[in-house]
């Protein structure tokens, strides 16, 4: 059962031992005949996606700002009895869709529920109706879940909920969602709903400016304003979008959050990790395999060079993971307090010369985690152009967060000048990438729109379960295809094929990156994973210039065989090719010359 | 006047602004009152409050929007 998400902060009526489970459904599937269907709709940034992974148990992102989710996700409720297909829909400000996230949303409409979970947002009433008004004029029962009370009340806004049930005639409920507060209430009544037959209604055709002079009616009828202080988050806010002191503390944060990650991974390495693996975890493991494994092939593919009992641990969990771990800690944060729009306002104008927008920032910095979530959220973009330029940016240059991990691992110990130019080297390849890509594909950038979020501290509990998802996500998505890569490397080692290998990539590898043959192996993997680009050149000892070709080779070599796949997903077989082409030719372009130049220069 | 010239933390009342679209379906209409949180370097985008929210709008968008002052 899982009703933990309900039971854990709530009180006790919360969890029932026949309430809640959930269980993940990623396609749309079949509705049963007593099946309960239900839509969660409203604003972006409301909270959909709270209330929905609170309802269900199901682990999904959430985030503060507009756009989070971008495709629907659906969900089962057991319920009394009953059964629900609950669906979180991309948030949108109007039924007139105007990206491919909003039009998603209109069509679950189209397609019809039994119920329709209308989220408002108390802070913002008046845009929220709006939808909501439009919503109303479809054939399906709704009902209404007021968000955000709390916020609101901090902000000196009270709503007379009885009013305002009489002025939609439906229910109202309120909530804290991230508290769990009225939720079990929102589930009786969407319950008691889906039962309803809906009344057939005749589409009223009002204008924008009637309707909304029907919402500010409405408001003005149910809502109170009481002038409060600002307080200390909302000051903070507020600087935060100046350009000064906006700009040095985007620095000072963007500084912090990378210190924090390599100083901090680097400290849990080489304190806790590096020990426990010497002195513990390899001799153990060596001795107990030698005890049943004679000494031969066998015993080298599990527990040698490459063993796989040996790099297959190592790598994921004493390498990778610190950082992993403390780089999502850090994203979660930015995303929950709703900083990183502020960071795109600030840099849209530079952004704006490479051909990207602002808001463009939120994929691009969650490339820095992951590129498939990146290029999933691109879908919030409006233009086409917009969606493949961060694409492209994301999968040439943008390292992920388990590259990154390699990275600092393979020249934080030797040269952390090395470790900086790496990343300079990454920044102007955005930049230039960018400004090239943006003379090649036709179309301009889209002025920004967007929405601020409020500057909120983010919910402890919130940020947990967000970091468990990611780590969680990472070590499902990593360790098979890493132990699958270092099982492949260990057999080329072992039979000797590496060295054949090595030999007929000897003028790429050896001649023109001039690193050692071996090297081939991080060619040959990093197609898996990239982090596997890097890690296989951490077992050669290599001089500086040479870890630094390999880095610059790694970071712009092909993305990984999942990244090429959602690229196909989302748009086509050509763009990956595309993508394919130029993130390979650049690799091995750039890392040679820099190599050649540097042994010009008497470089070694 | 356009609100890209307005000045920076006074409340003003939209006249006029682009038909339709985004910026009516995020709240902006004729009547709303607005104040200019900030302004950033190279034309980039306003802050734009209104009510107890912030929407960041091009510059390009708020010079055809019009406004007039108000008392308050």
């Amino acid at each position: 059962m899982k009703c933990h998400n309900m039971g854990s902060k709530g009180s006790s009526h919360k969890c029932k031992k026949q309430s809640f489970h959930g269980g993940v459904h990623n396609k749309r599937s079949l509705v049963m005949h007593d099946d309960i269907r239900i839509l969660l709709m409203g604003n972006p940034n409301v909270g959909k996606s709270v209330i929905f992974s609170k309802l269900t148990g199901l682990d999904v992102l959430t985030a503060n700002y507009a756009g989070t989710t971008v495709s629907y996700t659906e969900g089962h409720i057991h319920y009394h009895g009953k059964t629900a297909t609950l669906i979180d829909v991309p948030g949108t400000y109007s039924l007139e869709a105007t990206s491919p996230a909003e039009e998603v949303a209109v069509n679950f409409l189209e397609d019809g529920a039994n119920v329709v979970i209308c989220v408002l947002d108390a802070t913002n009433l008046e845009r929220n109706l709006n939808l909501a008004l439009q919503i109303k004029q479809k054939d399906i029962p709704i009902i209404y879940a007021l968000n955000l009370i709390d916020v609101a009340e901090n902000k000196g806004i009270s709503i007379d909920v009885e009013k305002l049930e009489k002025e939609l005639g439906a229910p109202v409920v309120t909530t804290v969602a991230t508290r769990n507060v009225g939720l079990k209430e929102l589930l009786d009544t969407a319950w008691e709903y889906s039962l309803k037959e809906a009344i057939p209604i005749t589409p009223v055709h009002i204008s924008q400016d009637e309707r909304w002079q029907e919402v500010g009616r409405i408001v003005e009828n149910v809502q109170v304003v009481e002038h409060r202080h600002p307080t200390f988050w909302d000051k903070v806010g507020d600087i935060t979008v100046q350009p000064f002191p906006g700009l040095p503390i985007a620095m000072l944060v963007l500084t912090f959050s990378m210190l924090f990650v390599v100083g901090g991974g680097q400290g849990i390495r080489s304190l806790l990790l590096l020990p426990i693996l010497n002195n513990y975890y390899i001799p153990v493991v060596t001795t107990f395999v030698s005890g049943f494994v004679a000494e031969g092939i066998l015993l080298n593919v599990l527990v040698g060079e490459y063993g796989v009992l040996i790099k297959g641990i190592e790598w994921p969990f004493f390498l990778i993971l610190p950082y992993v771990t403390l780089f999502y800690i850090v994203m979660s944060f930015l995303e929950d307090s709703g900083y990183l729009p502020r960071l795109g306002i600030l840099l849209d104008s530079m952004l704006r010369r490479i051909g990207m927008v602002g808001s463009n920032i939120v994929p691009v910095v969650m490339g820095y985690g992951c590129a498939v979530p990146a290029i999933l959220g691109t879908r919030a973009a409006t233009t086409r152009k917009q969606r493949i330029m961060i694409t492209s940016l994301v999968a040439l240059a943008v390292p992920c967060t388990a590259q990154s991990g390699a990275f600092i691992a393979l020249l934080g110990d030797q040269s952390i000048i090395a470790l900086v130019f790496v990343y300079l080297v990454s920044f102007a390849a955005i930049i230039v990438a960018g400004y090239i890509l943006d003379k090649l594909i036709p179309g301009e950038a889209e002025p920004m729109l967007m929405e601020v979020p409020n500057l909120l501290k983010p919910s402890s509990s919130a940020l947990m379960q967000k970091i468990w998802i990611r780590i969680k996500q990472f070590l499902v998505e990593a360790e098979v295809p890493m132990l699958l890569g270092i099982l492949f490397a260990a057999l080329l080692v072992e039979t000797g094929m590496l060295l054949v290998i090595g030999n007929i990539l000897e003028p790429l590898v050896a001649g023109w990156l001039g690193l050692p043959i071996e090297a081939s192996l991080a060619l040959m993997l990093g197609i898996v994973r990239r982090e596997l680009g890097v890690l296989p050149l951490l077992e050669l000892e290599l001089t500086t210039l040479q870890l630094i070709v390999g880095s610059l080779v790694a970071l712009f070599y092909l993305p990984c065989v999942t990244v090429m796949a959602v690229i196909i997903k989302e748009f086509d077989l050509k763009l990956s090719l595309y993508v394919l082409g130029f993130t390979t030719i650049t690799a091995f372009t750039l890392a040679g010359i820099f190599n050649q130049v540097a042994r010009l220069l008497g470089f070694q | 006047m356009c609100l890209a010239k307005y000045e920076s933390n006074m409340p003003c009342i939209i006249e006029q602004l682009p038909e339709g679209g985004l910026l009516n379906s995020m709240g902006l209409r004729k009547g709303s009152k607005v104040s200019i949180k900030s302004r950033q370097f190279f034309g980039g985008p306003l802050v734009v409050q209104y009510g107890s929210r912030c929407l960041a709008i091009d510059k390009k968008i708020a010079e055809q929007i019009l406004v007039k002052g108000c008392a308050d």
